[in-house]
């Protein structure tokens, strides 16, 4: 135990903010993970990480390059028995971690855009309503829609499921114009009429 | 607290804070953190509301104008900051750096272990337990995890073994996926 508290002399100080260091510091964060760019390398998206840096910020992927080799140096020259004995212990882990599973979160798997389809619906005798489903797989807020629509068309519109609006009355036509005006990632082929439901 | 946690279940409705409420909750983050005197200004100015969002299990968010989460608080609890704001404030905490091989297990939400806090590669503040404590990694610059201290420093060595600091809040957890506040 004495060994260890000797390691520990140098306790880190609670010193508030450092002279010289402009706040707020930026952060760099991944656009793929979303983590500092230093922590990518623990998500298994790791590869898709490194493509994006070396495209996005060719000078960051250089330095994160030249980073690695002196830290990976100082680390055994500290103790050469520690540093030896952490790697056996990590190489033990990761065994377990094969067997386990356990050791990282998965990725979330982005949902890909599946297109937008329209129906209308017949509500009573001659009244209609356009069911909307498939914008939120476009990342599109839908309680924003939804207030964009009855704004819009002025008539009532609601969020009827996960990812579904109602719009009171027929507007599929115009759906057809405004969906890829406001919304740029909405292509107007991606848009697709059903038809009549039930 | 945030490893199962998904803004459309968890969170509930938002509310500006009155102003009564925001100046309280400026008193205790100066009470709580020491050096954040001189920047509590600009991370939260005097003028703009601060909106106060309701989740599930009595936990409180605190987030600017823009939808930011600041600060975040359990029941009554202490107040800790994200970990965003962390990164751009990193001196209102103190700081504990882990070794490298654990740093895999604190970003899948694992308690921080009292040997990855003691060996070589880990270094220290002196603190006592309860203490909001910034998780830093070997050879990195930026916190990975928001913790609680479960013993003091000195347990920590003398003892080396089992949880030493609660992980609260850690990259990719539910609270850092968070769309902006509404």
């Amino acid at each position: 135990m004495a060994e260890v508290a000797e390691a520990k002399r140098n306790f880190l100080e609670y010193s508030g903010p450092k002279p010289g260091v402009k706040y707020p510091i930026s952060v760099l964060y991944c656009g793929e993970c979303g983590v500092p760019v230093e922590y990518c390398e623990f998500y298994p998206t790791y590869e898709k990480c490194k493509a994006w840096l070396e495209k996005n910020l060719p000078d960051e992927f250089e330095k994160l390059k030249v980073d690695k080799t002196p830290t990976v140096v100082v680390a055994s020259g500290e103790d050469d028995g520690a540093a030896a004995e952490t790697k056996e212990e990590e190489g033990e882990k990761k065994k377990r971690q094969t067997r386990g599973g356990k050791a990282i979160m998965k990725a979330k798997k982005k949902i890909e855009p599946q297109g937008i389809k329209l129906w209308t619906q017949t509500r009573g005798k001659k009244k209609k309503v356009t069911i909307i489903v498939g914008l939120a797989s476009y990342e599109i807020d839908l309680k924003e829609a939804s207030k964009f629509f009855a704004g819009k068309f002025s008539c009532g519109s609601s969020i009827s499921g996960e990812d579904e609006i109602v719009v009171q009355g027929d507007v599929k036509d115009e759906l057809f114009d405004i969906l890829p005006e406001k919304w740029k990632i909405i292509d107007e082929d991606d848009i697709d009429d059903c038809g009549e439901k039930k | 607290m945030f490893k199962k946690f998904d803004d459309k279940e968890n969170v509930g409705n938002t509310n500006i804070a009155k102003s009564s409420v925001q100046k309280g909750i400026r008193n205790q983050i100066l009470d709580q953190f020491q050096h954040i005197e001189d920047y509590l200004d600009q991370i939260m100015p005097k003028k703009e509301p601060l909106k106060l969002v309701k989740c599930t299990e009595h936990i409180e968010l605190l987030s600017n104008q823009a939808g930011e989460v600041l600060f975040f608080r359990q029941r009554e609890g202490p107040l800790y900051p994200s970990l965003r704001l962390l990164h751009k404030y990193p001196f209102i905490l103190p700081h504990m750096q882990v070794d490298k091989g654990a740093i895999r297990f604190v970003l899948s939400g694992a308690n921080i272990m009292c040997p990855g806090l003691t060996s070589p590669g880990a270094r220290m503040t002196n603190v006592d337990k309860d203490q909001i404590v910034a998780i830093m990694a070997e050879g990195k610059q930026h916190a990975l995890a928001v913790g609680l201290t479960k013993m003091p420093t000195e347990e920590i060595l003398s003892k080396n073994k089992g949880v030493g600091v609660d992980n609260i809040h850690f990259l990719n957890d539910g609270l850092w996926l968070m769309k902006p506040i509404k």
